[in-house]
């Protein structure tokens, strides 16, 4: 064989399997490649929605109380990034910032692209661009300011490390705050750098969440703070909560429970129950304040009227148990009062009364009575219910009138004076609300709306109930004895001339190991009230609450609370006396 | 020697034709290596450096080329074989023994260290081996001709074997270049087969270097990783670290299709592809022109090779033969195992794709060697050789094969 010639082949042999086998790859397996190719170039990349900032009113003005600052995060590669210069940019521009020891980073083989300062403010992040050490990259990002600090931190809530809203609106608003996130499709290179070179390369834009206007009133916010923090230093009470709402719209213009936190550090708490919102969130027995509710039934029903006479004695007995009236009087024992006497004293004896008086049988708690006073309270005034605000809420409890339970009409009779049950502060504000308005139940909301180039637009979606529940001759015996359940406050001045300002007051046991504490020396202390112009419907509702683990808080406390809170809200919302 | 007649057309154009491919495709690719480059190791390249780099090389290997083809007759060269051989064995020796020491002289990359560094230029010894062995092995086997002493073996043998043995020993074991080892081996056993060495002789010496291959790969864990990744990739394993380069060159490749993405749009240069403008050229012109470009390039290449050996096949001197084949054999084995490699129908060895990979060395001596066959060229005989004939038909064409009666 000629030798050459092997050569020959050997070159033609080489090329024609070369050949062939690219006929394989290119032709035949060509898609499966530009599969394995696809998946490798092809990157995902998320565009982040810029979340939307929430403002509460400033007089007739949205004003910002939650903000986004753009903060930048220092990333460097070990392997390349010159580590005594990017020490010293980091030391001089960015200390407070490092969240990485650069020492150790550098010391840990195949290390890349690691995060060394977060959070870090644009001016300082300038400063390091402007060293100009190579590969070092700030990658931008958003960080949720509270510049108001602790206030409305109950309503606010805050934003945790993952970006999710957390309590508050900020927890209750998370969709509508963070808008739609973004999405980037693209062909890029090894270092996930974009290019521009891919054909199906997409870019669908994100939509920003949206700005949420709140109703609470900021000035006026930040004064019921201070006016429950002296109450907080002034009393026995380690917590108090609070809530003023116009009872004509059910928008709350303040709500706030202490001790509050700071939702830009939220992490620096010593107990995480400290977010939750008093307010909305824990049902609890308001006790006497709910007097109020069985006594505008009765009234509504037409079984009674204020002047409806009853035999006060200083206890009375249900389904085999006593029950007392809260304070013992002797000058009232065994006389003659009418109901609004029973409201005015507080006597639980005379709220067992109206009761009596709406099941039809003056001398018993009849099934009747049950349930109109089931259907008064947890369908009418929705006691025991969501209100349906705009804010994460617990429901609480009400007996059902036929209820398998010994002692049931023991237990209707405690929820006419509110133990025995269990409500939030929002549904018990919400109700008297419809109790003081002319009889129309609303639901209750803190947020006016969305901040839409300018206008503020209401928020889609959110159902609004408005229900005649009493008539409004009812809501004016109500006011009216509410009003008059004042009158010594009026009278000692403490109440301003020229306005309504009506209320009651309810201090409830607490429940310790599965009984009420008969030692008295857990109570918590509430108050509900309302200020009007002399002779004029509601402006404002008002309910405070007071506690603490281990404290006795009467609903007199409660009171001197709302009697400063009142004075301060009708100075501070100019409400207009009588004839003005 | 028969009367100097015209050059070989086609070598002289699918030379310069893959050098002007090499250069488009650096031009395309050379500013997303630079990209990557300084994103990842944090160097300074400008878009336009690695063109440049490769413009630089094309225009140093032109002059070689030239150089070779019309300025230094070979016959001059030839004279010169031994201590050609010496001074490239000295080079490779010197490079082992100043890499030992660490000198700055001497760069290394991944742990091998085969190349000198002088300033911002590197050189690399073995390419001045592979020629030189080329040139000393057609002057060798040439004298044991004519001496009768073909397959002796004190005569033949054995300083044949203590040379390709040295000069092996430096690339492969020293400096770790496994590369340069097949393109020595096929010019060591491309020439030896045109030699008349007794067939026997022949594939003993074969089977025993062969045997010796397998071995040293087998005994090196970083081979065995190579043969172990190309095994698992023609066997459509698990993709790992050690795939990661043929599994990236076979996805440039089979990315490309019938057509190709076309100038400027690959995405595999884009730092996915090892090596992209260096060993893996051809995976990325697999990405950019397609089933239809590589099968250009392949049939260019194929074509040069092919007109090298009618070149060898019409000249009648033995030592100029002989130093054609060794042309021949070095760049077919080049291109076969570069190309092979990147299609995982061979393990990955780390060597160029002559006139088309980035990179001055390799390029400039080839086109040197490329240069004197176009040289020797200009020498052939119409009628062939008596002994060989590779012409498929029995009529040669070309008016640029002499005829031996015009012998002057």
């Amino acid at each position: 064989m000629k030798r050459l010639k092997v050569l020959k082949y050997i070159t033609l042999g080489a090329f024609l399997i070369i050949t062939v086998r690219l006929f394989f790859i290119q032709i035949i397996e060509h898609d499966k490649w530009v599969e394995k190719a696809n998946e490798q170039h092809t990157i995902l990349e998320t565009i982040t929605a810029k979340r939307g900032e929430i403002y509460m009113m400033d007089g007739e003005e949205p004003t910002a109380v939650v903000l986004n600052q753009a903060v930048y995060q220092v990333i460097i590669d070990p392997a390349v990034t010159p580590k005594d210069e990017i020490k010293n940019a980091l030391e001089k521009h960015a200390k407070e910032y490092i969240t990485a020891n650069l020492d150790e980073v550098y010391n840990t083989e195949g290390l890349r692209y690691f995060i060394v300062a977060k959070n870090v403010p644009y001016t300082n992040a300038s400063k390091i661009a402007e060293e100009g050490i190579k590969n070092v990259w700030l990658k931008e990002g958003n960080k949720r300011v509270y510049p108001e600090g602790e206030m409305g931190s109950t309503v606010l809530g805050f934003v945790n490390s993952d970006g999710l809203g957390q309590y508050g609106v900020e927890g209750s608003l998370n969709t509508l705050l963070t808008g739609k996130d973004g999405l980037l499709k693209s062909i890029s290179d090894v270092n996930n750098v974009a290019l521009s070179i891919g054909k199906d390369n997409i870019k669908i834009p994100a939509e920003d969440g949206k700005n949420v206007v709140l109703s609470i009133d900021r000035g006026l916010e930040k004064g019921v703070e201070e006016v429950l923090a002296d109450a907080i230093n002034s009393t026995a009470a380690t917590n108090a909560a609070a809530l003023v709402m116009n009872p004509n719209t059910g928008e709350v213009v303040a709500m706030t429970a202490l001790p509050g936190y700071n939702p830009g550090d939220y992490g620096n708490v010593k107990d995480a129950s400290i977010y939750i919102n008093q307010v909305t969130e824990v049902p609890y027995e308001p006790a006497s304040i709910f007097k109020n509710f069985i006594f505008s039934a009765a009234l509504n029903e037409g079984k009674m009227t204020a002047d409806t006479t009853y035999v006060n004695t200083p206890s009375t007995e249900v389904d085999g148990n006593t029950i007392w009236n809260a304070e013992q009087r002797a000058k009232l024992n065994n006389q003659t009062l009418t109901m609004r006497d029973a409201l005015y004293w507080s006597l639980n004896v005379g709220s067992i009364q109206a009761l009596k008086f709406l099941g039809g049988n003056p001398n018993e708690i009849t099934a009747e009575g049950r349930e109109k006073m089931y259907d008064y309270y947890y369908n009418k005034f929705r006691l025991g219910h969501a209100t349906g605000i705009e804010l994460i809420e617990q429901e609480g409890f009400i007996w059902e009138p036929h209820a398998e339970i010994y002692g049931l009409n023991a237990a209707y009779a405690n929820m006419t004076f509110g133990q025995n049950l269990s409500a939030t502060m929002i549904q018990t504000a919400t109700a008297f609300s419809s109790v003081v308005n002319g009889g129309v139940w609303r639901t209750p909301s803190v947020v006016k709306g969305t901040l839409e180039n300018g206008t503020i637009k209401p928020l889609e979606n959110h159902e609004k109930v408005e229900d005649q529940i009493l008539t409004a001759e009812t809501s004016a015996t109500m006011r009216s004895l509410l009003i008059n359940n004042r009158s010594y406050k009026a009278r000692a001045g403490i109440d301003k001339p020229g306005y309504d300002v009506g209320g009651k007051s309810g201090t409830a046991q607490v429940i310790v190991d599965g009984a009420y504490d008969e030692s008295m020396s857990n109570l918590v202390g509430s108050y509900i009230g309302f200020v009007a112009p002399s002779g004029q419907m509601p402006s404002y509702v008002i309910m405070v609450k007071m506690w603490g683990e281990g404290k006795a808080l009467s609903g007199g406390e409660a009171q001197n609370l709302f009697d400063t809170l009142s004075n301060y809200v009708i100075d501070y919302l100019k409400i207009k006396p009588e004839g003005v | 020697m028969n009367r100097k007649h015209k050059s070989d057309l086609v070598i002289l154009f699918t030379t310069l034709g893959l050098m002007a491919l090499g250069l488009i495709v650096i031009y395309a690719i050379g500013p997303m290596r630079a990209n990557v480059l300084n994103t990842t190791y944090g160097t300074d390249y400008g878009p336009n450096d690695f063109f440049l780099g490769q413009l630089r090389s094309v225009g140093l290997s032109l002059a070689a080329f030239f150089l070779a083809f019309k300025v230094i007759p070979y016959k001059y060269i030839k004279k010169f074989a031994k201590p050609l051989l010496i001074f490239a064995l000295v080079l490779s020796g010197l490079l082992w023994i100043l890499s030992l020491s660490h000198s700055s002289i001497v760069k290394c990359e991944l742990g091998e260290c085969r190349w000198f560094q002088f300033g911002g230029t590197s050189f690399q010894p073995a390419e001045v081996l592979k020629i030189a062995l080329v040139v000393y092995l057609a002057d060798f086997l040439a004298r044991k001709r004519e001496e009768g002493k073909i397959g002796d073996p004190k005569e033949f043998w054995l300083p044949l074997i203590i040379v390709c043995g040295l000069s092996l020993g430096l690339v492969v074991v020293a400096q770790g270049d496994l590369g340069t080892g097949v393109a020595l081996m096929a010019i060591i056993f491309g020439m030896l087969l045109v030699s008349k060495v007794p067939k026997w002789q022949y594939l003993l010496m074969l089977l025993i270097v062969l045997v010796g291959a397998v071995g040293s790969v087998a005994l090196s864990s970083h081979r065995m990783e190579r043969v172990n990744a190309w095994f698992t990739t023609l066997t459509g394993g698990e993709s790992s670290d050690s795939t990661y380069h043929i599994d990236n060159a076979m996805l440039a490749i089979g990315a490309g299709g019938f057509a190709g993405v076309g100038i400027g749009n690959s995405v595999q240069a884009t730092g996915y592809l090892p090596e992209s403008i260096n060993d893996s050229v051809f995976a990325i012109m697999g990405e950019t022109f397609g089933f239809v470009g590589l099968f250009l390039v392949i049939a260019v290449f194929c074509i040069m090779l092919l007109r090298m050996l009618k070149v060898a096949d019409h000249t009648p001197d033995d030592n100029n033969r002989f130093f054609i084949v060794g042309v021949f054999s070095w760049t077919l084995a080049q291109v076969v195992v570069n190309i092979m490699a990147m299609t995982a129908l061979v393990p990955v060895t780390g060597i160029t794709l002559p006139l088309l990979s980035y990179g001055g060395t390799s390029m400039v001596f080839i086109a040197f060697a490329i240069g004197l066959v176009l040289q020797l060229s200009c020498y052939t005989s119409r009628e062939g050789i008596k002994h060989e004939n590779i012409s498929s038909g029995g009529r040669q064409r070309g008016s640029h094969y002499s005829s031996r009666r015009r012998h002057s």
